[in-house]
């Protein structure tokens, strides 16, 4: 079987740092949780410029990996998939805009719209898949998440603690037919029972996309948050704990562990369940926030960049989606250093 | 209930509805809760167990409160025998040999509390303390039966044998030894104690038996 690879990833970051500040010295703003880690302010993230569109946000993502591996290489992929966190348009996808963008022509162009928090790993398997068994050779992953900087900014939705968590970002991966540094495998779930329980809540009762004056926000309820963090808790080390089942290794033999970050106090209980110390978990919390389903490749970009991932490190990115909707775990073997 | 309040905010620490709100106390909630525990942190200082058990809770409560059907649950005490003293029992603790196990059980039929109180070597000090109580299935699972919870006190003892002279030989482990293997040998005991009394209950046959002593007697 034609082995495929986590061949390299870049991410972008919009504008500068925005400090905490920013929500915590905003007039009316909910300070009485911010003590607690499930709400804990991380200290910066980023923000989308005004007019800055998902699309603008790969765009500029991708430039890296034109950078290291060749304009004609990234022009040539023949998968293309997206997944944006907030799109910008609703039936439009960001796929064709990206597509136009880096001139690309892709025989396979998918708009990931489920798998939020964990598409990344969704999209690495939907890749593989499709670089096995078609005529494709490499493929192009992108997660832009935009919505940090427009909704958590609206008048209302900046005083919410959940405000405070989110920030923007891209991350995108090339992915080819090569041995360099092999998917070795991966485990997805999609959890139908737990479908619709993440909400938008706009509360004069409006359609998102109805004229009217409340600001849409995410309705996540005291006890629906806490059923979204007892599924979280079993779920994300499940996936983790089957695929490294699958794979012969212990959960301790993960050398570095990326995982969506939706705030500190998952990130404690999946590197505790998985018995990993927290040097081996990587995340970007402090300096980006909750971004999403970028999360992963962001962080695994920075974890490159910095030599937290070494060559030869059995690297494991999972993550669950929503209020549990999906969960996925993706072991790839890292041989992939910018020397 | 002013007075309360003013009572109560004379004492640190109180995170009540009050003073945490709402939001703040579910956050400090989910903030406690994690994905897995480590054995030492729920089972260090106590060890609780619970089980359900198809059989009428009167039944249940009655098979307990007699101190002899523990020859039949647990794992290794047997022989119970009278002492001089009324109530208070000796066996042995096949765990150890020539081990001896006192034992005397305070039974309460209103609330259907069992407690063994034991220890090894000596009856002067019980200090081996198994809580149990019998719970109406009915009343917390809707359904017939019983749930019956256990626990025991990580007492200083267990730690300590403040009597290792009586001991029936010098090298002779010590029970609390053997604490951090009470949740796992007690769970093995509850199965027992569930299978004895579903089969008893579930076949129709009298649940409580004679002491084989007395029946010998």
């Amino acid at each position: 079987m034609t082995t495929v690879s986590l061949t390299d990833v870049a991410s972008y970051l919009p504008g500068e740092p925005v400090p905490a500040e920013f929500y915590t010295d905003f007039p009316g703003a909910e300070d009485k949780l911010r003590n607690h880690p499930m709400f804990k302010v991380p200290p910066l993230r980023h923000h989308v410029a005004v007019d800055e569109t998902n699309a603008d946000m790969v765009e500029r993502a991708v430039q890296p990996l034109i950078e290291r591996h060749g304009g004609a290489e990234i022009r040539g992929v023949d998968v293309l998939l997206v997944h944006s966190q907030l799109p910008d348009l609703p039936f439009v996808g960001a796929g064709t805009e990206v597509a136009r963008r880096l001139g690309l022509h892709p025989e396979w162009l998918v708009d990931v719209a489920n798998a939020g928090c964990a598409s990344f790993v969704y999209m690495v398997k939907m890749a593989r898949q499709l670089l096995t068994s078609t005529d494709a050779k490499t493929a192009l992953i992108c997660n832009a998440q935009s919505a940090a900087g427009q909704w958590f900014t609206q008048s209302q939705v900046r005083k919410l603690a959940q405000a405070a968590i989110p920030g923007d970002g891209c991350g995108v991966a090339f992915v080819t037919t090569s041995a360099q540094s092999p998917v070795l495998d991966v485990e997805t779930r999609h959890i139908g029972e737990y479908a619709g329980d993440m909400t938008l809540a706009v509360d004069d009762g409006r359609k998102y996309w109805e004229p009217g004056e409340s600001q849409l926000r995410i309705g996540f309820t005291d006890a629906s948050v806490a059923k979204v963090l007892a599924r979280g808790n079993r779920l994300v080390p499940e996936v983790v704990t089957d695929l490294c089942r699958r794979l012969g290794v212990a959960t301790t033999d993960i050398d570095a562990l990326i995982t969506n970050q939706p705030n500190r106090t998952f990130l404690r209980n999946w590197r505790e369940a998985l018995q990993l110390p927290a040097e081996r978990h990587l995340n970007t919390f402090d300096a980006y926030g909750n971004l999403f389903g970028a999360a992963i490749p962001i962080t695994l970009d920075r974890a490159i960049s910095s030599r937290q991932v070494e060559d030869g490190d059995l690297m494991v990115l999972g993550g669950f989606a929503h209020a549990g909707d999906f969960a996925g775990a993706v072991a790839v073997r890292w041989h992939g250093g910018r020397d | 209930m002013s007075e309360e309040s003013s009572t109560l905010a004379d004492i640190p620490g109180l995170v009540r509805i009050e003073n945490a709100g709402k939001e703040e106390l579910t956050a400090h909630c989910m903030e406690l809760t994690h994905a897995v525990y480590p054995h030492h942190q729920v089972y260090g200082q106590y060890c609780t167990l619970h089980e359900y058990v198809d059989c009428p809770p009167e039944a249940a409560y009655d098979y307990l409160r007699q101190g002899h059907h523990l020859e039949e649950w647990t794992c290794s005490l047997r022989d119970f025998a009278p002492t001089g003293t009324p109530g208070l029992w000796v066996g042995h603790d096949r765990l150890e040999d020539d081990t001896r196990i006192y034992c005397k059980v305070l039974a309460n039929p209103e609330a259907m509390t069992v407690d063994y109180h034991c220890s090894w070597d000596q009856g002067e000090k019980l200090w081996m303390i198994y809580l149990m109580r019998v719970v109406p299935a009915r009343l917390v699972l809707d359904k017939p039966g019983s749930v019956i919870t256990w626990t025991n006190c990580r007492h200083p003892y267990y730690d300590d044998n403040p009597h290792p002279d009586l001991a029936p030989r010098p090298d002779r482990p010590w029970v609390g030894d053997y604490w951090d293997l009470f949740y796992a040998g007690h769970t093995v005991e509850m199965h027992n104690l569930k299978a004895i009394l579903e089969h008893r209950h579930r076949g129709g046959l009298p649940v409580s038996v004679t002491p084989a002593r007395a029946e010998a007697q």
